[in-house]
């Protein structure tokens, strides 16, 4: 059966058409895609994205235990601050990307995929031998709500929160009398928060955000939006740009990926390896020559030859061209610059390898 | 939408007019498309038998295959929409067809079609 967000009576008001997301049942648009998408880029933007997951990790061995599951070090985390994870397997395939917040000594909070939470505590659980350790599955009682524009930072400061956690940070903060968890990280590329609140206030915040965001120009933002916005911000999706087939050096993430880590971690010695001797594929950005539109798994050529696929692929609002996120062959004659061919209903269309991210991003620390 | 278009369950239309049919893709399927964001039309010339796919048009989600209700021959393409997709997303823009084609249909393949109130009655 389709699951639906504490929100979901929220979104049929608005007049939303709903899809089927991972199992969920959530708001693809509201208006019109492309409307929203300039509204978070613009003003400020509103959106559900309650069927994500939520893993609490505590215990003594807390640390150790979440050393070993990502090629990150958990160990530079201060209490309140967040990193960009994956959960690797052994091979260094991805089996799902993450954010682990470190709440307090010995206590994290570990956002996950709604399509992966499954795989993810399955995961956990298997490598869990041998460690003090609590995994405790709060999915089901928390709503997360994200505020993501270049006003969205003051339309939360006008509602009496002084000092707003610094990029990739957490606090324990307070809006509309709610206790709420305050989190600097988004998936726009644009500065922002995402709001973590218990279930049974997850309607009133959402209802009261719409009316306080008024003056600031605030739209509710549906899953449509939210793609052609992470797009343009070159983030990966897990399912289309990411795989349990795909190591984080082959994604473009070798920068998220600990380099001076002692600790052994599920994947590491094909990760270190790649690092030191490159990858057979790589992960680039491509802008579409004509104005045709490049679609996940899409085949790549080049000198008539297919080197790869799309994995990732639409229009860019913003830009006002067609762009996508590929992999190819890591042939060293293809770099930013180089054209290549994308096959399109049975036609070669020419592509540029083009820089990541698609647009500038506004929100570094 | 005209009242004398003959109408597909896959939401094509065919309007006959002047001796000449034109043919597009309904209200409906545009609202449901969203933001449409490309179309691509055959060249004038091409002949397409009934039920073949003569046009692509993508939302900002996916591509989709436009199909012909009768058979016929293209005469004339609407290059509005091809050079700005988003017309058809407009209220006010009233030109929406496809395309133009001259057809020597036989009546069995209007045996499928719909007039617009039965359409309505089959989307709603």
């Amino acid at each position: 059966m389709t699951k639906q967000t504490f929100l979901h009576d929220k979104h049929i008001a608005l007049g939303a058409r709903m899809v089927d997301f991972a199992g969920w049942d959530m708001p693809v648009q509201y208006s019109s895609i492309i409307e929203e998408h300039k509204t978070v880029r613009e003003a400020v933007g509103l959106f559900d994205v309650s069927h994500m997951g939520e893993l609490i990790v505590y215990g003594e061995d807390s640390l150790p235990f979440l050393n070993k599951l990502v090629p990150q070090d958990i160990s530079k985390l201060i209490d309140l601050k967040a990193v960009y994870c994956q959960l690797t397997n052994k091979k260094g395939g991805i089996i799902d990307d993450l954010i682990v917040y470190k709440l307090e000594d010995k206590k994290y909070l570990v956002i996950v995929n709604a399509s992966r939470i499954d795989e993810d505590l399955n995961w956990m659980v298997r490598n869990k031998c041998g460690f003090d350790v609590t995994i405790v599955n709060e999915s089901h009682n928390y709503s997360l709500l994200a505020v993501q524009g270049p006003k969205a930072c003051e339309l939360i400061k006008s509602l009496g929160v002084e000092t707003l956690p610094a990029f990739f940070n957490i606090k324990r903060s307070e809006l509309f009398n709610i206790n709420l968890w305050i989190s600097r990280t988004g998936y726009t590329g644009e500065d922002g928060v995402e709001i973590l609140v218990r279930n049974e206030f997850s309607e009133y915040l959402w209802d009261k955000l719409l009316e306080a965001g008024k003056a600031f120009g605030i739209k509710p933002i549906g899953l449509g939006a939210r793609d052609t916005l992470r797009l343009e911000a070159a983030l990966h999706l897990y399912g289309n740009d990411l795989d349990e087939n795909t190591t984080p050096v082959e994604a473009g993430l070798a920068w998220s990926v600990s380099k001076t880590k002692t600790e052994d971690y599920n994947g590491k010695k094909v990760i270190l390896e790649q690092l030191a001797s490159g990858t057979d594929k790589k992960l680039i950005g491509l802008k579409m020559c004509d104005k045709s539109i490049a679609r996940h798994g899409y085949e790549i050529f080049y000198n008539n030859e297919k080197i790869g696929n799309v994995t990732s692929g639409g229009i860019s609002p913003i830009r006002g061209d067609n762009i996508a996120l590929a992999y190819i062959k890591n042939l060293d004659n293809l770099a930013v610059g180089s054209t290549i061919q994308i096959l399109i209903r049975d036609k070669l269309h020419d592509a540029e390898i083009i820089k990541r991210p698609f647009v500038e991003k506004k929100n570094k620390s | 939408m005209n009242e004398s278009m003959l109408c597909t369950k896959t939401h094509e239309y065919v309007l006959e007019q002047d001796g000449k049919y034109e043919v597009g893709i309904t209200d409906y399927a545009i609202e449901q498309l969203g933001d449409i964001v490309f179309v691509e039309l055959p060249e004038v010339g091409t002949e397409f038998s009934k039920n073949e796919a003569f046009a692509t048009i993508e939302s900002v989600k996916a591509a989709s295959e436009i199909y012909m209700p009768i058979s016929g021959k293209v005469v004339e393409i609407n290059e509005e929409i091809v050079n700005s997709p988003e017309l058809l997303n407009d209220d006010s823009y009233e030109n929406k067809w496809f395309v133009k084609i001259e057809s020597s249909a036989p009546q069995v393949e209007f045996a499928d079609l719909l007039d617009y109130s039965d359409y309505k009655e089959e989307i709603e």
